[in-house]
């Protein structure tokens, strides 16, 4: 009750920052589109599919790779930093609040954007006519793990290595961008060569970018995309045990006023 | 309401308190005061159970510090630490949840605090829009909102104009009135002269003296403090001995303590023959209090 009520609290408060502030959502919203539609019109006219065939493709690298990466990667470590720089964490020490509470109340928040950003990509693929051909149960649970997997690693980032709000974009931009280019967030991972597709199967956003695909695309069972999905779960929580691992961290060196 | 026995705490070799000890009465409020390093700022830590003690018994209410005397206390600290782009009411609301409020204390604390602070008109504001002087009394009413027994304000009214600095004590005599225990720390010795009930001077990491402000005079065996203005100080100094008056520098200031009160005339008769520029009388103050302990 006292951790429902205290993640709650934090993660309304997060959202309510979002909306005022406007740009990150808007950010969010404009960045996963025009992927999208990108990647849909490439697919479509290089691969010779029908446009349904072509965003069906497209909608779920887009999704896995790039929107959430940037939302809730991006955003967690963003929202850490500048509890940190306007010192509010300070704020946060002295009153009851738990860890616990403090991580899920981001994890929620994010999830929250990150569901947004679901329907966002799937309602605009739909509109080419693509559909979602798996389970959506499973599709669900895959894309909960890879926000759980950024929230994670976007706690360590922004615990650790982030001071200020600048260091955020040049931290996700280097980490980041790579990450995404070997998953296959932008260009497919069949165009890769062998040595690129080896280094790729360490890649955490390959695994999320083959399981969904896998489910959403060419509705695929459990059994055939195990192996991937197996790897994100335990990659998801591996960074949750990093992320609480670094918060313990950060709390033993700036616990104080 | 607060106390502190025989607390004592170092980093690594560096001991920071060593067998601090005051008492906190309720409804009372109490100024810390001490020098840049004295330790104010570690006891307080320790007070809101983010740093451990060595050694020592702190009791606030009678409980043992722990996380769940966390919510018997609110702390103002010396930044405003507060979420620039949410509006007064929201900063109140969102802490007041941490705390555990029901929907309905929040909403009615949330306005109990902005009009303790004098910010209901503000309510709606964005915190980033307001006045340093407003942000600074946010900060203190977030410390209020969920109802606290001690409230720590650490420098409340540092790098405010006078006008905001009238409005915060006001507000803290206001507390008092409440029957809320305030523990302060401050550098303006006039702001504890005006405000505290209680005053400790901290000095290496213990209190060296505490007591009232009137207690606190008798320290100091004068009636009044003169300080001189002379181009000739050493002739001064020579004939204030001779007087049997003990001297002292404040700042750059020549002064003297006076055993007895003595009019004015016989003041400058005292220093006849020595070329005196001006001489201004006040009784003794806070500061040569200060200064006598933290210095002595
Ligand atoms: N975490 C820490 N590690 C090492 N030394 C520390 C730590 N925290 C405080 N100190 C040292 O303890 C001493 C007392 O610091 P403290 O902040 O309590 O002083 P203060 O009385 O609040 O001073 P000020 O008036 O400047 O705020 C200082 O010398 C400081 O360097
Ligand atoms: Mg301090």
């Amino acid at each position: 009750m006292k951790y429902w009520r205290e993640t709650l609290a934090v993660a309304q408060r997060i959202l309510i920052e979002l909306l005022r502030r406007r740009r990150s959502l808007v950010f969010w919203t404009i960045f996963p589109v025009s992927i999208l539609i990108i990647n849909g019109f490439i697919v479509a006219e290089r691969a010779q599919l029908s446009m349904a065939e072509a965003f069906e493709y497209a909608a779920p690298s887009t999704l896995v790779g790039a929107a959430l990466f940037f939302s809730c990667l991006g955003g967690s470590v963003a929202t850490v930093v500048a509890e940190r720089e306007q010192q509010t964490l300070k704020r946060l020490f002295i009153s009851p609040l738990s860890g616990t509470s403090y991580f899920l109340g981001i994890f929620v928040a994010h999830t929250c954007i990150g569901i947004g950003q679901t329907l966002l990509v799937y309602t605009i693929a739909a509109f080419w006519g693509a559909k979602f051909q798996g389970s959506i149960l499973l599709g669900g649970v895959i894309i909960l793990l890879s926000i759980i997997s950024y929230v994670g690693v976007g706690f360590v980032l922004g615990t650790q290595f982030a001071r200020r709000t600048e260091d955020v974009n040049a931290l996700v931009a280097a980490f980041g961008v790579p990450l995404l280019i070997l998953g296959g967030a932008f260009v497919p991972s069949f165009v890769f060569p062998k040595t690129l597709l080896d280094i790729a199967k360490f890649n955490p956003v390959y695994h999320m970018v083959k399981a969904l695909s896998g489910v959403s695309d060419e509705g695929k069972k459990f059994a055939d995309i195990e192996l991937h999905f197996w790897f994100l779960y335990v990659f998801a929580i591996l960074m949750v045990v990093a992320g609480w691992l670094s918060y313990r961290r950060m709390l033993s060196v700036e616990r104080r006023l | 309401m607060l106390h502190i026995k025989r607390l004592s705490k170092s980093f690594g070799k560096r001991q920071v308190l060593q067998d601090l000890t005051l008492h906190v009465r309720p409804g009372e409020i109490y100024g810390l005061l001490g020098p840049n390093g004295a330790g104010k700022t570690t006891t307080i830590n320790i007070l809101c159970n983010l740093v451990k003690e060595d050694r020592g018994e702190i009791t606030i209410n009678k409980q043992p510090v722990s996380e769940a005397t966390k919510s018997l206390i609110g702390v103002a600290p010396q930044e405003n630490l507060l979420y620039k782009s949410l509006t007064c009411a929201e900063n109140l609301d969102f802490f007041a949840r941490i705390y555990g409020l029901s929907k309905q204390q929040r909403w009615e604390q949330v306005q109990v605090c902005l009009e303790a602070v004098n910010l209901v008109d503000r309510a709606k504001s964005p915190v980033e829009t307001l006045s340093g002087g407003m942000k600074r009394r946010l900060n203190i009413a977030v410390a209020l909102v969920h109802l606290p027994k001690l409230v720590i304000l650490d420098e409340p009214t540092t790098g405010l104009d006078i006008e905001a600095r009238y409005e915060i004590w006001e507000l803290i005599r206001n507390l008092k009135k409440q029957g809320i225990t305030v523990l302060l720390t401050t550098h303006l010795l006039d702001e504890a002269e005006r405000l505290c009930d209680k005053i400790g001077i901290i000095k290496d990491g213990r209190i060296v003296v505490e007591g009232s402000l009137s207690a606190l005079r008798e320290l100091i065996p004068a009636q009044e403090v003169v300080v001189v203005q002379t181009r000739d100080e050493e002739s001064a100094i020579a004939r204030g001995k001779q007087l049997g008056f003990t001297h002292r520098r404040y700042g750059n200031d020549l002064a003297f303590w006076l055993p007895e009160p003595l009019e004015l005339k016989e003041i400058i008769a005292c220093f006849d023959g020595i070329a005196v520029d001006a001489i201004a009388r006040s009784p003794v103050r806070l500061e040569h209090i200060y200064v006598e302990v933290t210095q002595g």
